[in-house]
């Protein structure tokens, strides 16, 4: 517990030191480190790799956009609400994709992704078409609470979500329903052969998965005041997993040093060359052959030589 | 009413019959052997017993209820634990942690999402009681993966026990253990059939194993019964004898 | 237009998309079905032909040196990533793969963009085939005509040299038995080489033919890569006669549920892979159950 709370201490005294500039990379960066743990639930704990778990960021940067430009609502009902609707659509398209396993799995989650791509693009009247949502205002209130409508203000609203998101994620791991998650990813055909409907486990794991992505892109819609294709394509998808990886996958803390990683690497990067998602890429295959325990798996068993954590 | 009874029970597979109209009727308490040449249909047939592979035709009747439509997950919740032939651990958890899985998906709300102190409180005791009496307690917070080869099987066993399953499948538990592990191992399960009544059906290719552990022996040959009895008569029937030496494949 | 002039039209431009959809899947069941490995770069090298052939159109103004030419290029890239890379992952777990080919996808698809730009570039036909040829008084592509002409003869081609060539024979004993080819002092590192590499230059052959008709955009990769993979899946992972049949149906698919719903072709598409895998998830002909 320690160590979370420094954590949360230390980001909650960042608006008191950075410039606003950085302010805003820290908020996207969070918000992507969230995107980045909910898709580890499933690819690092579950071993279900996803490659569409944009659907589930744009679901809910599109709903939470629509909401806000097309309702009274404030940012803070709109946001929960959105979330839960991805995370419900999700259920949905679970139940599908589980019909399958392995590399169909994850063909079946890109498909989607793609199908939700195409009907965003299509749908012009609710979704804009290709030039998307814009002047996403962060509506204020409740009973006239302006706060979220600030720079820091809502950076706050971010950081409750994402560590919020954390512990409920960190519970979830740490009890039966998450041992047997571990099961699944070790040996799915022995857990199915003790008596788990590794099924349900399944579709529940990839509906909150899902849900907390939709937190997120329902976060990013009003921070960055658009919603638009781009959120649904198959390379924010791979983004996010590559994040994951780099990260550390079934560590949730991982994910999110990751998503800081790739926005530095990015920021850094495209100021030397425009060729960075190219260098990442090859980063990205470094650590799959290398170290597949990502940045920071290599911190806690090399450096750390901690004890293998149990359940 | 015995625990397990078996009606015409047949598996085909295109034009193969791997199972053809097997009856069986296993009491309570009881340790029946199934063996047969390679090929015999054993395994399948504890394929259709544990829900893996539907049936042809005929059906499965276990505590008196038909298992038919039942998937291989919900076979287990009704009480039947098995092994497999080639071994299927989770390598990275300890011993304890694999017994631990094992015992919890017996519990009620083994599927919860938050917490679990007292699940796996209870499940962890199942899962050391087993391993201890299956004798694995020396290597209990070692990976799975790292034991050795009779280890691991016996640590299948230990998790099918930490089930507390009313039958047991045991699918060839001594294939790959050397002379003195399987030794062991016999005495070890032989112990622990008889302390605990357990019901079992083994599948065994060791014709000692078979005779120390065995009340009755059924021999399968291409899918058919061919012999079903006490051991001592199934050894002297001549049609078993030619099943295993006749040359006929 | 009447019904048969109508029915013809269609069913040419399915045959023309299906021999192209049978490029692309063909070298990712092969790929598969050898080496285990799921190619998910396999679109990106769909679409690396494509501006390669684009490349060496406008260099030689010549449309079939290029088609010979830019298959032999990105097989070659294919067999170095497989000696360099895919190699040092045969050990491990297929999510390995996966991700590592996804990362060939990425780098690829940026690599694309800084080489090429990010507009979508026109291929003019080749000459021969920039006419129309009339059959029941309907105008027809030829260029159609010919890559219908070109599935065929490349499909069988592709046949015969599995069943009669000593390599065809290896690639075939490889993907039954890998361990048995090489007691039989057969290097099944180079089988996988070759294979990696000739599954790539069909998917560029793919690209190249299909450029001129869709043009050469970045976009392809995404949209292909799909079609591929619910082309071997319906098929079966691993098997010929299967990328066959498989690039048949989605190609007849998509082409008639384009012209009476053109708003729900794609997800015609997903929806027959559901019912594919529902029925029998190892693909109407797979290998994996």
């Amino acid at each position: 517990m320690r160590p979370f709370l420094a954590m949360a201490a230390i980001l909650a005294l960042m608006p008191f030191g950075l410039p606003p500039y950085a302010m805003t990379l820290l908020t996207e960066a969070l918000i992507l480190g969230l995107t980045a743990m909910s898709l580890d639930l499933m690819v690092g704990y579950t071993r279900l790799i996803s490659f569409g778990h944009a659907a589930s960021y744009g679901l809910g940067a599109y709903t939470s956009g629509w909401l806000l430009l097309h309702t009274d609502f404030p940012v803070l009902f709109v946001v929960p609400l959105a979330a839960l609707f991805a995370g419900v659509v999700a259920i949905g398209v679970a139940w599908v994709c589980t019909l399958a396993t392995g590399v169909s799995f994850s063909m079946l989650t890109l498909a989607f992704a793609q199908l939700l791509y195409a009907v965003a693009f299509k749908w012009t009247s609710v979704t804009g078409g290709s030039d998307g949502l814009a002047g996403i205002p962060r509506r204020a209130g409740p009973f006239g609470m302006t706060i979220l409508s600030t720079k820091s203000g809502f950076y706050y609203f971010v950081l409750a979500c994402l560590l919020g998101a954390f512990l409920f994620c960190r519970s979830l791991v740490n009890s039966p329903f998450g041992a047997v998650l571990r099961g699944i990813r070790e040996n799915e055909a022995k857990t199915l052969s003790l008596g788990y409907n590794i099924r349900a486990y399944k579709i529940a794991v990839v509906a909150l998965s899902y849900g907390l992505g939709g937190l997120a892109g329902a976060l990013y819609a009003p921070f960055a005041g658009f919603a638009n294709t781009e959120l649904l394509f198959w390379l924010f998808s791979g983004q996010v997993l590559i994040m994951v990886i780099v990260g550390g996958s079934g560590t949730l803390v991982g994910p999110v040093l990751g998503a800081a990683f790739f926005m530095l690497a990015e920021h850094w990067l495209s100021s030397y060359t425009e060729a960075w998602a190219l260098f990442f890429g090859l980063i990205f295959i470094g650590f799959v052959l290398f170290a597949p325990e990502g940045i920071f798996g290599v911190f806690s068993t090399r450096l750390i030589r901690r004890a293998r954590p149990v359940g | 009413m015995a625990l397990l009874e078996l009606d015409g029970l047949t598996r085909r597979y295109g034009g193969i019959v791997a199972v053809d109209q097997v009856s069986m009727r296993v009491e309570a308490g009881e340790v029946r052997a199934v063996i047969g040449p390679n090929g015999a249909g054993k395994t399948t047939l504890f394929h259709l017993i544990s829900g893996v592979v539907k049936p042809s035709e005929g059906q499965v009747r276990f505590a008196d209820a038909p298992l038919a439509g039942l998937t291989a997950h919900q076979v287990c919740q009704r009480g039947v634990s098995r092994t497999f032939q080639l071994t299927a651990l989770f390598p990275e958890m300890t011993a304890r942690e694999n017994a631990r899985l094992a015992a919890q998906a017996r519990q009620k709300r083994s599927w919860q999402p938050y917490g679990g102190g007292n699940i796996f409180a209870v499940a962890q005791r199942l899962g050391d009681a087993a391993l201890e009496q299956i004798g694995l307690g020396h290597v209990a917070n070692r990976p799975a993966g790292l034991l050795s080869h009779g280890d691991q099987r016996l640590l299948e066993v230990a998790m099918a026990l930490a089930q507390q399953p009313r039958l047991l499948l045991l699918d060839e538990p001594t294939q790959g253990l050397s002379v003195e592990e399987t030794a062991q191992a016999v005495e070890t399960l032989a112990r622990l059939l008889v302390d605990t009544k357990m019901t079992v059906l083994l599948v065994e290719h060791d014709m000692e194993v078979v005779f120390r552990l065995a009340h009755k022996i059924t021999v399968l040959h291409r899918g058919a019964v061919i012999a079903d009895g006490a051991p001592e008569a199934v050894r002297g029937d001549p049609e078993v004898q030619r099943a295993y030496l006749g040359g006929l494949e | 237009m009447d019904f048969a002039a109508f029915l013809l039209t269609q069913c040419v431009n399915a045959l023309s998309q299906a021999a192209l959809l049978f490029f692309l899947g063909v070298g990712l069941t092969l790929i598969f079905g050898i080496m285990r490995i799921v190619n998910f770069a396999h679109g990106s090298l769909y679409m690396l032909g494509a501006f390669v052939g684009y490349t060496l159109v406008r260099l030689t103004g010549n449309f079939w040196i290029a088609l010979l030419i830019a298959p032999v290029l990105v097989g070659a890239f294919g067999g170095v990533f497989e000696y360099a890379i895919l190699r040092r992952l045969y050990r491990r777990d297929g999510s390995a793969f996966l991700m590592v080919t996804f990362g060939l996808a990425l780098m690829l698809g940026d690599g694309i963009r800084l080489l090429w730009g990010s507009e979508a570039l026109q291929v003019p036909l080749p000459d021969v085939f920039s006419g129309v040829v009339f059959l029941l008084d309907e105008p027809f592509p030829s260029y159609r005509l010919f890559l219908a002409a070109a599935g065929v003869i490349v499909a069988v081609t592709i046949w015969q040299f599995l069943e009669r060539t000593r390599l065809g024979l290896l690639i075939r004993a490889t993907s039954q038995n890998a361990e048995m080819v090489h007691a039989l002092g057969v290097d099944v590192r180079l089988v996988r080489s070759a294979v990696f590499g000739i599954g790539c230059a069909l998917a560029a052959v793919g690209g190249v033919l299909a450029a001129p008709l869709v043009t050469a955009s970045l976009g392809m990769a995404a949209t292909v890569i799909i079609d591929a993979f619910v082309i071997v899946i319906i098929g079966g992972m691993g098997s010929f006669l299967g990328s066959l049949i498989g690039a048949l149906l989605v190609a007849f698919v998509q082409v008639f549920g384009n012209y009476y719903f053109p708003d729900l072709a794609l997800a015609f598409m997903y929806l027959i892979m559901l019912l594919v895998l529902v029925v029998r998830p190892g693909g109407l002909l797979g290998k994996e159950a």
